[in-house]
């Protein structure tokens, strides 16, 4: 299990563009900042089946509209910790 | 799964997600992936080791669960990790918000320790770094609104130096300040005194450990004025004196105002002051 | 479970990056819109210090459910401090008192028996006996009743009524006493009319501010957020500090200096000398508008008369003026040199030189602020003189920025003890009881028969007074120490404490107050809505109604009237001060204070109960109970009108107007608006012409007093100056010594206000600061084996009390004196304070007495 976030900064009020954007990947949340063109993002992989979280942070970064994305937090456990 | 099912499941993680956005803290900027994925989930955040702990996996290698540091605490503020709890068995730690470190000079839990998982090294409790406090929550926190409560700033026993306050003017109500408690790393020693005081039902200062409270610059880069503070001087020869080409009536100040008209104020023969020629007394004369 | 540690994670992730971006998430606690459907808002004043912030509280089922700041106020803006963002909780700290107490043994009253409900009707019965009895036996000083800056205006006004006109004793008193007492003195001396002349305003026109013994940060919360602000954006604004110790203010302090205590008189002194000797004075401000005057010297310190501190003053407790030239006052400041000012002081030659410079350059706004340091001071009349003398030698008064003000501690030190007059020597509106006429004008008005109001002598028209007693009224004042002195040597019978806690205020708790009010031959009542240190030691308690479970007013310091209604109801049986008085009065016959004589001038009152005789007098009773209904047609409860079928409080009001506000008065420059006005504006300062406020009293354009040609008037003076009094440094009364030796000041904390009664209810302020420590200079601590943090013993030749030491805390002390605030009824400081006062104001000085400490 990978579960990231991301501060994703856009370009000057395309936040909310930019956001629907981001939205269309699989296993990526946006949790708000559209307002400050400062998005908060999390990237999870969501099965097998799906890309490793480290594909997907790469795509983001060509998304039309970003400036830039940090790399806040990470976690890459085992997923049967319980 | 089905859509439904799906749409159910987000709104519960929207729930659990809103439950506990403001009971974590800042992230790790900058470190690599996979690498600390263990310490990410050693630990519940609000659970601060006693003074001295050694990083937490030397700590964790070098702590033999013998409970003497939770003996010898007066102020009974430590606990001992239980099967099941989501820390080491055994091992101690702190929760701020009932019950944070009263930072004794004496340091006693330090000295009980019998293995050096808390640093004998460790003399003057000031320079101990259990923790970071961070004001987490600037939306909650009344003196970012301008009310006067600075509860945090007046219980910290880092006078001062530890949380300071910012003084910044008020531009909704136009004429008072703000009194905005800051946090400074250097001086904070995470003992959990303000986030206990905090007077919101959650406190708006928590404590974090160190790992997750502080981001980290770049190893390359420096402030400026602070290096020049540091020096005492500019780093680099400083300019010779500017000169500029600028009309009659006209000066400018480099490092202060930038340009400046002389005699705007003086275009009539009255006082900005209207009491000025109120009380200049011509009727006498 | 998957599921959960997954999104626990996930969330943890999520809060990292938004903390990180400064973003803020969708709050989680926000009240969902619902929850404040049917909320009642209405504004009220804060229930604490004299700043009179304006709050909106938000009522619903009865209770309050919700508050804020006023966004409309313009003294706060919407802003609180942190007791102001607390308020509601002070009405619901769970050990309300709910119904009249009385000490009884085997169901009878008795002295030391323990407290058993009664009900209103026996306690009042019970009540009067004692007092009827005790005004009949010891005469006009034998009764006593001791009130409050945080009383209500038309409280303070029944109560002046119930005394000094129904038992005919001038034995009312203020708990102002010990809070602006010399303020008021140095008012009437210097101006002859009482109150700044300046307002809030002020701090944002000054240049500079010099804070004497004044801990805005902390007391005035969000007055010290507005002069900061104009710091931070002001260019070239300055902020000068001058205390005994550093506190808070000293954060923002240009010019910060600790001084040694009681040189403040030295340092004013200085400054003037320094104006004097530079030529920077105003010439042609002090041909116009000033009276140079001396003072007299060696006046003792209002210790009892046996102290051989008072046997050795020359001049024991005079204050009579005598006028001086120009020349003779400058020549008794020339010793204040800066040499030896500063040696005196200890603050550095510097320091006190750009002090001076900033009083003495023309063209900079200078506001004095000063609060307790200057008035809880043996000198404190004379020094809230010094300071008025410094600012009219440069007529730096009395106009936008240039300001000496005297800031208030209670919410209505100005509204009721002043202006209505609730000490023993006042009547509402300035007017004075040693003052016949002033006493017949209050007669009249209140339809009494000549004579009724005892005057400060006893003699009306030159002749003695008669007296239910039999003997002559004889000298009739007696302020607050000296009622605790007098229930201590019986000479007072019976005492009567609303609306404060004197028995934990009042200095020197174990060698006055408390054999005082435990003395078998008294008889104790104290109004409460809490369990009091005072309750504890009285043998009546009245279960109170408090703030907003009546219909109030108070006054601010800046001279703003603000009035709030009834939104709730109070607990149990609780009824507020207003009632209590007003009900009080029905269980006193004229017949049962008053002399035939008296009577037979007005025969009419034969058999009437004082609650007839004062307040059914066809003025009082005037307007008939309404229902309290708002401008949005809102509606409110008034519990007094309901109980006594008129409109209490605006029969009171407006009986009160016919002091101030009507053609005939002895003394103009109060004049007030009416009071249906009041209930819908945020306040006006007075005076109140026409319906507007006045800003800055006694300059033209600003005060309607003041004609057009004059400049400025000093209108409440007959020849319209002020007076220059100078007074010279003189030494406390208890210095440090060999045995006890350290200084001991006493004060306030930012979240707690006064006694704590209220604040120690609230949680989250107990939790903030749950108990008073000793603030001490880590060197004093080490030099007697201490560290941060330890219990120590702190002691004065009248008491002791254990605290625990703070050398790292928000006070620091300089060596040589420690701090300790009076908040925490655990921890009585005034067992170790001296009952010391000014002998001209006779307010007591908190700030000054010799202790020792040592390890507990």
């Amino acid at each position: 299990m990978n579960i990231c976030s991301l501060i994703v900064h856009t370009k000057p009020a395309a936040g909310t563009l930019v956001s629907e954007r981001l939205q269309a990947f699989h296993g990526v949340e946006v949790h708000g900042g559209s307002e400050e063109d400062k998005l908060i993002v999390s990237v999870e992989d969501e099965g097998e089946s799906m890309s490793p979280v480290s594909d997907t942070m790469n795509a983001l970064r060509d998304v039309e509209g970003v400036v830039n994305t940090v790399l806040i937090y990470h976690y890459g456990g085992e997923e049967s910790m319980e | 799964m089905s859509e439904s099912e799906k749409r159910n499941e987000l709104n519960r993680r929207q729930f659990l997600g809103n439950m506990l956005k403001t009971a974590c803290g800042v992230g790790l900027v900058g470190l690599g992936l996979g690498a600390y994925s263990k310490r990410a989930s050693s630990m519940p955040a609000n659970y601060i080791r006693p003074p001295g702990a050694l990083p937490e996996e030397d700590f964790l290698g070098a702590c033999i669960r013998c409970g003497l540091c939770v003996r010898d605490c007066p102020y009974d503020i430590l606990f001992l990790g239980e099967v099941g709890d989501e820390v080491a068995t055994g091992t101690p730690y702190f929760i701020a918000r009932t019950g944070p470190c009263e930072m004794c000079e004496d340091i006693p839990c330090v000295v009980a320790c019998p293995t050096n998982a808390l640093d004998h090294e460790l003399k003057d409790i000031e320079e101990s770094r259990m923790g970071l406090a961070v004001v987490i929550d600037q939306e909650s926190c009344i003196a970012f609104h301008g009310l006067r409560c600075e509860v945090c700033f007046n219980v910290c026993p880092i006078r001062g130096r530890a949380i300071s306050l910012d003084m910044q003017h008020n531009t909704r109500s136009g004429k008072h300040a703000l009194f905005i408690p800051v946090v400074h790393s250097d001086a904070c020693t995470g003992c959990g005194l303000c986030e206990r005081a905090c007077i919101l039902e959650e406190a708006a200062i928590k404590i974090f450990p160190m790992h997750l409270a502080k981001g980290e610059l770049g190893k390359h880069y420096r402030l400026g004025w602070k290096e020049k503070d540091k020096a005492g001087e500019s780093l680099v020869t400083p300019d010779t004196e500017h000169r500029y080409n600028l009309p009659e009536g006209v000066r400018y100040d480099l490092q202060g105002e930038g340009l400046i008209i002389e005699g705007e104020a003086e275009e009539t023969p009255f006082s900005s002051n209207p009491l000025d020629t109120l009380n200049s007394g011509f009727m006498d004369k | 479970m998957k599921l959960t540690r997954r999104d626990f994670i996930k969330s943890n992730a999520v809060a990292a990056a938004a903390t990180v971006a400064g973003v803020t998430l969708p709050v989680t606690n926000a009240v969902s819109a619902d929850a404040d459907d049917g909320i009642r808002w209405d504004k009220a004043a804060c229930r604490y210090c004299g700043t009179g912030c304006s709050v909106l509280m938000g009522v619903k089922d009865g209770k309050v459910v919700a508050s804020q700041g006023d966004p409309d106020a313009p003294v706060n803006k919407g802003l609180n401090c942190i007791k102001g963002y607390f308020l509601p909780k002070i009405l619901y700290g769970e050990d309300r008192l709910t119904k009249p107490l009385l000490r009884k043994t085997n169901g009878k009253y008795d002295k030391n028996g323990k407290f058993e409900a009664v009900s209103w009707d026996e306690a009042f019965k019970t009540m009067a006996e004692k007092w009827v009895a005790a005004r009949k036996a010891k005469g006009p000083k034998g009764i006593g009743m001791f009130g409050s800056g945080q009383w209500t205006v038309w409280e303070g006004y029944a109560a002046s009524k119930l005394l000094k006109a129904g038992f005919r004793s001038n034995s009312l008193e203020p708990n102002a006493r010990h809070c602006m007492a010399s303020a008021v003195g140095a008012f009437m001396r210097g101006f002859g009319i009482d109150e700044p002349m300046g307002c809030y305003d002020d701090l944002e026109h000054a240049d500079v501010f010099v804070l004497w013994g004044a801990n805005m940060a902390e007391m005035h919360p969000i007055l010290w957020s507005r002069l900061t602000d104009t710091r931070l954006t002001k260019p070239g604004c300055e902020v000068h500090v001058l205390s005994t110790y550093e506190h808070r203010c000293y954060e923002l302090a240009d010019n910060g200096m600790v001084f040694e205590p009681q040189t403040d008189l030295a340092i004013l002194n200085y400054i003037a000398n320094y104006i004097i000797q530079n030529k920077a004075y105003n010439k042609e401000f002090i041909d116009k508008h000033v009276n140079f005057t001396k003072t007299p010297t060696d006046i003792g310190y209002g210790l009892r008369a046996s102290d051989p501190r008072e046997k050795a003053a020359k001049n024991r407790n005079k204050g009579k003026l005598s006028k001086i030239s120009f020349e003779e006052y400058a020549k008794s400041v020339e010793p204040y040199t800066l040499e030896h000012t500063s040696k005196l002081s200890k603050v550095p030659k510097d320091k006190l030189l750009k002090l001076a410079k900033v009083y003495a350059d023309p063209n900079k706004k200078v506001s004095s602020y000063w609060t307790m340091g200057f008035n809880q001071h043996t000198r404190g009349v004379w020094v809230n003189g010094l300071c008025y003398n410094v600012h009219l030698l440069m007529g730096k008064i009395a106009e936008p920025g240039n300001s000496p003000f005297s800031l208030t501690g209670q919410p209505s030190a100005c509204g009721t003890a002043r202006e209505v007059g609730t000490f023993t020597h006042r009547l509402p509106a300035d007017l004075v009881t040693k003052k016949d006429a002033h006493c017949k004008f209050a007669e009249k008005t209140w339809k009494l028969p000549a004579g009724t109001i005892p005057r400060a002598n006893g003699k009306s028209d030159d002749a003695d007074q008669s007296d239910i007693s039999g003997k002559p009224m004889g000298k009739t004042l007696i302020h607050a120490v000296a009622m605790h002195r007098a229930l201590k040597d019986s000479k007072m019978n019976t005492f009567w404490v609303m609306c404060n806690n004197n028995m934990q205020a009042a200095a020197n708790m174990n060698d006055e107050s408390l054999p005082g009010w435990r003395n078998p031959d008294n008889f104790i009542t104290v109004s409460d809505p809490y369990p009091t240190v005072s309750a504890q030691a009285a043998d009546l308690i009245l279960p109170t109604a408090m703030w907003i479970e009546k219909e109030g007013a108070y006054g601010n310091a800046e001279r703003r009237t603000q009035f709030w209604r009834e939104q709730v109801a109070a607990p149990g049986e609780s009824k507020s001060d207003v009632w209590q008085i007003m009900e009080f009065a029905k269980y006193v016959k004229v017949e049962d204070v008053w002399p035939a004589d008296l009577i037979a001038k007005k025969p009419e009152y034969a058999g009437k109960t004082l609650y007839e005789v004062l307040y059914t007098n066809g003025q009082v009773d005037k307007f008939p109970a309404e229902q309290v209904t708002d401008s949005r047609g809102n509606k409110y409860d008034n519990h007094e009108s309901a109980d006594f079928g008129f409109y209490v409080q605006k029969g009171l009001f407006e009986e009160y107007r016919l002091f101030n506000s009507v053609k005939g008065i002895p003394k103009k420059g109060h004049e007030m608006a009416d009071f249906d006005t009041y209930h819908k504006v945020r306040g006006l300062r007075w005076p109140v012409i026409d319906g507007k406020e006045t800003l800055w009293r006694f300059h033209e354009g600003y005060d309607p007093h003041v004609a057009k040609g004059e400049g400025v008037k000093f209108y409440g003076k007959p020849d319209g100056r002020a007076n220059i009094i100078t007074a010279p440094y003189e030494p406390a009364a208890e210095p440090p010594d060999k045995e006890f030796d350290l200084w001991l000041c006493t004060g306030r904390v930012l979240e707690h206000w006064h006694s704590g009664s209220m604040t120690r209810r609230v949680p989250e302020l107990y939790r903030a600061v749950p108990d008073a420590v000793i603030h001490m200079n880590p060197k004093d601590a080490k030099k007697r084996k201490l560290r941060n943090g330890a219990l120590a013993k702190i002691s004065s030749r009248r008491g002791e009390i254990v605290c625990k030491v703070d050398t790292k805390g928000r006070n620091k002390c300089p060596e040589g004196l420690v701090f300790v605030p009076w908040f925490d009824a655990g921890r009585l400081v005034n067992k170790l304070t001296l009952d010391q006062t000014d002998p001209l104001s006779k307010e007591t000085d908190y700030k000054k007495c010799a202790v020792k400490i040592s390890r507990a």
